[in-house]
């Protein structure tokens, strides 16, 4: 893999900028959240150790966007190229996800992929990973294994910036006179930093490991009473939902305006009541605890079976964010426990 | 088609006919000519007010126009209910499966059907009766509420009755005066030999309580599952197995569906809800 050295941020983000609209985490207070990167207004460009409190589908899939224009179509204004600085593993890995679903080949989403093609991906490594962190316990990693374009790894005396794409290639070739060859001890440096932050998430996490393969104990969790009991904690605020980078249900609404009328597409929840419902009254998950259920069978059993991987990264943002303080780790731990006593008595039975 | 799978085809409601007291078939011509298969369904927008999902109940052999058969039932449908003729109205799809009609054939097919569930059963049985000689008999077991509530009643009542080749018995829950018929859930009407079970295949539509106890005696009958036809009615809202509201289980009803063999989903909960 190409790659060269940068001893300050500043230069390389403004490169990318005189190019595309670039979005770069910004601190506020502990979380990190996107803003619009400008070069000319001394915006500090800073590293973010840690995933953004904000997710990458929002640059992918709007919280609401403009679906169709009727009855007289209006092509979609042209989507320019764009960047995004400071993604995570777990991130690129959500946007694996979401390809699955939006960029199928018979059922493409339009606006999805037109924004994906044109979306520049500079990813960086994970100096801390967070206390509700567990992409290890999904195969991630706290640094970028594929799916970017260019990926940044902070050392102490500056970057190094690798490209992961043909995209990613041609940028370094073109702002060659920016980058100089990578030090010895960068090269050192950066893989002691990646082996302390995996090292810290196998920590955070060993008490979550679980007994058998995750679709596995989701699977035999069909009758277990674990989430009637967390729905007891569930205030339905919906934000694991939202805060999710693979959840990507979404509602179509009709709006009249002057002379026309238009589909919007906006988010949506399956922790929402009524979201199953139909106009008759009947309802599969009425009951809270059976969409909690839904849920984890969406993300570790229905979503392997059709697109043959987890639709969970690891990235703990829903851990964070539950009002309730549901951790889907814990949860998990739980089932898998249940498996097992149920796996024990089992056996005793026949013995 | 557009490429963008949320824009709607303009079309327009050509005429209205009533069924029932609470079910009205809409007759609607797109603006361009409009392909399905029987059993798939279409999004219907009701402009600025919102879409629902109903599948076509005319033949797909008719392109030029399309009928569909709406109960009055929730906030778009009791709108659509308040339309007139030349009311504009928006059309995406056709979306899903149909019936594997190819896979009938040289077969009984056995349908059982309730209520407004006629209206996607009128689709089917109009492609069957068009090539008759393919099946071996089309089997009809059809109930409504009371006589009143049947729709579709010149032709249920009149000359389906008479195709050579279809056996139709029809059942209500509650008679009036001018029914000689069989009173009783459409249930009460079905028999083990009825048709012969090894070479047929059942199709069953209806109110979701009437769809389970259908399928439950069409097992105790000795139906195998995969012989057994369910036409699904979940929240499809998008069309393309994305939204995820109409997921059960695995499938989303609007994508694999809404055509399902028992087979496919007997092991989920709450199918029936």
């Amino acid at each position: 893999m190409e790659a060269v050295f940068i001893s300050k941020l500043k230069p390389f983000l403004d490169a990318v900028a005189e190019q595309m609209e670039l979005y770069v985490p910004k601190k506020v207070e502990q979380h990190y959240i996107y803003s619009r990167y400008d070069p000319s207004a001394d915006m500090p460009a800073e590293f973010n150790n840690i995933r953004t409190c904000t997710t990458v589908k929002e640059f992918l899939f709007p919280m609401c966007e403009l679906a169709a224009v009727y009855p007289a179509p209006v092509e979609p204004k042209d989507i320019k190229p764009f960047a995004v600085f400071g993604l995570k593993d777990c991130d690129l890995r959500s946007i694996e996800i979401l390809d699955k679903v939006f960029a199928e080949e018979e059922f493409k989403d339009t606006f999805y992929v037109t924004r994906r093609e044109n979306m520049f991906i500079i990813s960086s490594d994970c100096f801390e990973p967070g206390e509700s962190c567990f992409c290890n316990l999904f195969g991630g990693q706290p640094f970028a294994q594929s799916g970017f374009d260019l990926n940044v790894s902070q050392v102490r005396v500056g970057f190094i910036i690798e490209a992961g794409s043909d995209k990613g290639k041609d940028f370094i070739e073109k702002h060659s006179r920016l980058f100089t060859g990578v030090p010895e001890a960068a090269l050192a440096e950066q893989g002691e930093n990646r082996a302390r932050a995996q090292k810290q998430l196998e920590q955070n996490n060993a008490e979550y490991q679980l007994d058998a393969p995750i679709k596995e104990v989701v699977e035999n969790s069909q009758g277990s009473d674990v989430f009637d009991i967390e729905a007891k904690d569930c205030v339905e605020c919906q934000g694991c939902t939202r805060i999710c980078p693979t959840c990507h249900c979404f509602y179509l609404y009709d709006t009249r305006q002057k002379d026309y009328f238009t589909k919007m597409k906006m988010w949506d929840s399956c922790m929402r009541q009524a979201y199953a419902e139909v106009a008759g009254g009947a309802n599969p998950h009425k009951i809270l605890g059976d969409r909690i259920k839904h849920r984890f069978m969406h993300k570790f059993v229905y979503f392997l079976d059709r697109y043959g991987i987890d639709m969970c990264v690891g990235c703990g943002r829903c851990v964070q964010t539950c009002a309730g303080g549901m951790d889907i780790r814990a949860v998990l731990k739980k089932l898998s426990e249940e498996v097992k006593g149920k796996g024990k008595r089992q056996a005793k039975v026949a013995k | 088609m557009s490429q963008n799978p949320y824009q709607p085809i303009n079309g327009e409601i050509a005429d209205i006919i009533d069924e029932s007291p609470t079910i009205k078939t809409f007759v609607v011509v797109p603006e361009e000519k409009f392909r399905f298969e029987t059993g798939q369904f279409v999004e219907l927008t009701l402009p600025g007010e919102g879409e629902a999902p109903f599948t076509p109940s005319s033949s797909p052999a008719e392109t030029e126009k399309m009928e569909i058969t709406i109960m009055k039932v929730g906030r778009v449908t009791a709108l659509l209910h308040e339309c007139k003729k030349g009311q504009k109205v928006g059309i995406r799809g056709p979306f899903g499966n149909g019936y594997p009609i190819d896979d009938f054939r040289g077969k009984e097919v056995y349908i059982v059907g309730g209520g407004v569930g006629l209206a996607p059963i009128r689709s089917l049985f109009l492609t069957l009766v068009d090539r008759i000689k393919d099946f071996k008999s089309v089997v009809c077991r059809f109930g409504a509420r009371t006589p009143d509530d049947f729709i579709y009643k010149n032709t249920l009542f009149g000359s389906w009755q008479k195709i050579a080749g279809v056996n139709m018995k029809l059942t209500v829950d509650e008679a009036n005066d001018n029914w000689d018929g069989n009173v009783g859930v459409v249930t009460t009407i079905l028999a083990a030999d009825d048709v012969e079970i090894k070479n047929a295949v059942a199709v069953v539509c209806g109110p979701p309580i009437m769809m389970k106890f259908a399928t439950l005696n069409l097992l105790d009958f000795g139906f195998a599952a995969k012989n057994i036809y369910l036409s699904m009615e979940k929240n499809m809202s998008c069309g393309i197995g994305k939204c995820g509201h109409c997921m059960i289980g695995k499938y989303y009803v609007c994508k694999d569906g809404p055509v399902f063999t028992y087979e496919q989903i007997k092991d989920y909960p709450d199918i029936w809800d």
